[in-house]
């Protein structure tokens, strides 16, 4: 067992820290280390930038603009972000589209989109999930109908995070009803400005815009934006849900998270005593830090195998779980750690043009917003009682 | 031994069941519950003359009812409606502190039946004691006897509205001594006073109050001077088996809710509650919520009995506290995306669940309370 980094890797470490230190912005990190969401031009501006550096992509080959990262540049990159307080690289482009086109997509895809997500001409949105299709997610009916040298899709989609911003739509169509349901879905990638898409918001619990609905009525895709086969679909689709469930440990941006709960925890009191004291509220929290330690070794252990050619399978169930409960329960202690300040809502209070009292501590602008927000990540990206299920049944045989 | 409620009382709760069923509408009360003054005075006047404030309110001024019992009925129902009005403020805590007062004092809670005030109890002072007996805001005598009070209080609900502050202060003591703790009734037009507001997460509206030397005179104490610890902590232990009661009746909703959903929501070809996972879930959830129930009528029983109020209170926003929270991230989980909707009722009765754990002390504190008394 060897779980020191080599030297290149701690000299790499040394280099994404000092660009992170240069190159951040204050005020948005002042809001991601705060919780409060930031805008699409916070993201856009990071992603400008990281792409200056060749850093937007970095598990990308160099043939497209990557750094042929292995998975231990990657885990450093993240952690390094995470623990500085970098906006989340929004994923839906270079973290899952990519990977698909890479393996499945042709030469001429490749090379038309991948340069544009770094160049952020395009913004991606997934649109996988459907009304009567979540968690049975093959049963979907949105079809695409092949005309000529186009696919006539229609039908709707749901919960699509960002399609606000988004200019372009990977999307699963049925193009055949025969067989299984899997067998006749196709993967397809549709212009958001086509005639006949209409979005529409769905506002959620804690007031935020995030996820929207999107109906497609004879909409026109040319048939060139299909992705590999014709009702393979299904194949791709998976592909890339392993990559969405692996990226899903968020150990270092957990523990910034605690970080900044326990500096909550030693300002506030309980009974004149830093609240940090508190024997329940130390118990509760140390279980947590326990938690994301053992986390943090499983997911260094998946990611061990994964350098050494195995690919992550349900594996990445166990890691979707853990990640996702782990950073519910920071987000749940940090409320309570808030006491009555929990009550507040002002998830603007750190932006540009806010007018109204100043929030104090700066973190309850948003932190039940947050807490209950992020009940979302038990939820999406297969629902943890769909990975306990591929558990049973792909590593238990049961 | 019977449990049932008497007969006037499940007349009470199904009349306000049925009222609220159909003359609050969620919608609207979303609408008023996150606009700027944070609820809703149509709707608020219509429910008092329904007479909801009468029942929380004794005979002696003028309601009929003000027993923990009633208390406990219509709160069940306030919750099942998720009514964001200021019943819990006005109603009873501000009521039982004036009830204790002069006469001016008392009359005020005759006016509050007849709309004319919205006194708020002003106690809170910083966001993570929760102990009844903390206060430092101060109260000096002047030399012409009248006196100034000074202080910051911390997340007062549905403040900016109020006609009368009932703000806790002491002259002397610390901050946790019972003794020394003093009431003033001060009108909220008195100079001296600043309002930081703030929208909240579950409805209605919060406010930081900033008191600077504002004048009172003798005879704008409520109570006794440095005695009146035991009148904040009657109304506050009130407080809690209204709030108690409140989740109670959120919780019955939400199960209603989600076993609606669980039945007729369907995946792989059958609802979803046909699957074992699910069904043991829901189990789990019905069996909590009985013993929540359980809770709050163990502290209905013994409200009245001085020795043991406050243990089978604490044990019941205990209760309330850990099963709260579970019950709402468990429902929200079992509705997948839809339980994250703002437009679907279950997320705004999960949030007012969650975020009652954070009034008169969280779980953890109440357990530790249980512990020392
Ligand atoms: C904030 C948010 C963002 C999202 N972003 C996107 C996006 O960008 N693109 C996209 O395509 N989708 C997105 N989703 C959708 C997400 O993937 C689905 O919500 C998820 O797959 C669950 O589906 P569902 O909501 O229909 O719940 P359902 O499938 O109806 O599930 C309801 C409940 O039943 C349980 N259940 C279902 N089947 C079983 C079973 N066989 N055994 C045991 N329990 C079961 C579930 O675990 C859940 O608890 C997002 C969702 C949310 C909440």
């Amino acid at each position: 067992m060897d779980l020191d980094f080599t030297k290149e890797q701690k000299n790499f470490q040394i280099e994404v820290r000092s660009f992170l230190n240069e190159t951040l912005e204050t005020k948005v990190v002042e809001k991601v280390k705060n919780g409060v969401p930031i805008t699409k031009e916070d993201s856009e501006r990071w992603h400008k930038k990281l792409n200056e550096k060749g850093w937007l992509a970095g598990t990308w080959p160099k043939q497209y603009g990557g750094q042929d990262w292995d998975v231990v540049e990657k885990f450093i990159f993240e952690e390094e972000c995470g623990s500085a307080g970098a906006p989340r690289i929004v994923p839906f482009g270079v973290g899952m589209l990519a990977p698909v086109l890479m393996k499945f997509g042709s030469q001429e895809q490749k090379d038309y989109w991948l340069p544009r997500m770094l160049t952020g001409e395009d913004w991606w949105c997934q649109g996988y999930s459907e009304p009567g299709s979540g968690s049975d997610l093959a049963s979907l009916k949105t079809s695409a109908v092949r005309e000529g040298d186009f696919y006539i899709v229609n039908g709707q989609k749901t919960w699509t995070t960002f399609a606000q911003h988004a200019n372009m739509i990977f999307c699963l169509v049925r193009t055949s009803n025969e067989g299984k349901p899997q067998e006749g879905i196709s993967f397809i990638l549709i212009d958001m400005n086509s005639p006949g898409i209409e979005v529409r918001p769905i506002i959620t619990l804690d007031g935020s815009h995030e996820v929207n609905e999107i109906f497609f009525s004879d909409v026109k895709v040319p048939a060139k934006n299909l992705v590999g086969e014709e009702n393979k679909g299904w194949t791709y689709a998976k592909y890339l849900l392993t990559h969405e469930r692996t990226g899903n440990a968020n150990v270092a941006v957990s523990k910034r998270k605690i970080q900044k709960l326990k500096k909550l925890a030693d300002d506030a009191k309980k009974n004149e005593q830093p609240l940090s004291n508190d024997p329940m509220f130390a118990s509760r929290l140390a279980q947590i830090e326990i938690d994301l330690q053992n986390l943090e070794i499983t997911n260094l252990r998946t990611l061990a195998a994964v350098e050494d050619g195995e690919a992550p399978g349900a594996e990445s169930s166990i890691i979707k779980i853990l990640g996702s409960e782990i950073e519910q329960d920071i987000d749940n202690l940090t409320r309570k750690s808030l006491g009555k300040r929990a009550f507040v809502n002002e998830p603007d209070a750190l932006s540009s043009g806010y007018n109204g009292a100043e929030v104090f501590p700066k973190a309850a602008a948003y932190a039940s917003g947050k807490y209950f927000n992020h009940r979302k990540k038990s939820i999406y990206a297969g629902s943890n009682e769909i990975q306990k299920n591929i558990i049973s049944k792909l590593m238990l045989n049961l | 031994m019977d449990f049932k409620p008497s007969p006037e009382r499940q007349i009470l709760f199904d009349t306000l069941k049925k009222y609220f069923e159909n003359e609050y509408s969620l919608t609207d009360r979303n609408i008023s519950a996150h606009s700027d003054l944070g609820y809703s005075k149509k709707a608020w006047e219509a429910m008092r003359d329904l007479g909801i404030l009468e029942s929380l309110i004794d005979p002696e001024f003028d309601g009929f009812g003000g027993t923990a019992l009633d208390i406990s009925t219509v709160f069940e129902a306030l919750g099942r409606g998720l009514v964001v009005e200021p019943f819990l403020e006005v109603g009873i805590l501000a009521a039982k502190v004036l009830s204790r007062g002069n006469d001016y004092q008392k009359s005020l809670v005759k006016k509050i039946l007849e709309n004319d005030c919205l006194p708020i109890l002003a106690h809170s002072e910083t966001d993570t004691e929760y102990t009844k007996s903390f206060v430092e805001t101060t109260l000096s005598k002047a030399t012409d006897g009248s006196y100034t009070v000074s202080g910051i209080k911390r997340m007062v609900k549905h403040a900016a509205e109020a006609t009368h502050f009932l703000v806790t202060c002491r002259e002397n003591g610390d901050a946790f001594n019972e003794e020394g703790i003093s009431i003033a009734c001060i009108p909220t037009d008195r100079d001296g006073i600043k309002i930081d507001s703030f929208a909240t997460i579950d409805g209605g509206r919060v406010s930081d109050l900033t008191f600077t030397n504002v004048n009172i005179s003798s005879e704008e104490l409520v109570g006794p001077l440095g005695k009146s610890y035991s009148i904040v902590s009657q109304a506050i232990d009130t407080g809690i088996l209204a709030i108690c009661s409140e989740a109670l009746g959120i919780m019955e909703r939400i199960k209603e809710l989600t076993l609606e959903y669980l039945k007729t929501r369907k995946q792989f070809g059958v609802p979803i509650g046909k699957f074992q996972a699910i069904q043991h879930r829901m189990a789990q959830l019905l069996v909590e919520i009985e013993q929540a129930r359980s809770s709050v009528i163990n502290a209905t029983i013994y409200f009245d009995d001085e020795a043991e109020r406050e243990k089978t209170i604490s044990a019941a926003k205990f209760s309330i506290g850990k099963i709260g929270t579970l019950v709402a991230e468990e429902s929200i989980q079992m509705h997948g995306g839809m339980g994250m909707t703002w437009e679907y009722d279950l997320g705004h009765y999960a949030k007012r669940l969650v975020l009652i754990d954070h009034e008169f002390g969280d779980e953890d504190f109440h357990l530790q309370k249980y512990i020392s008394l």
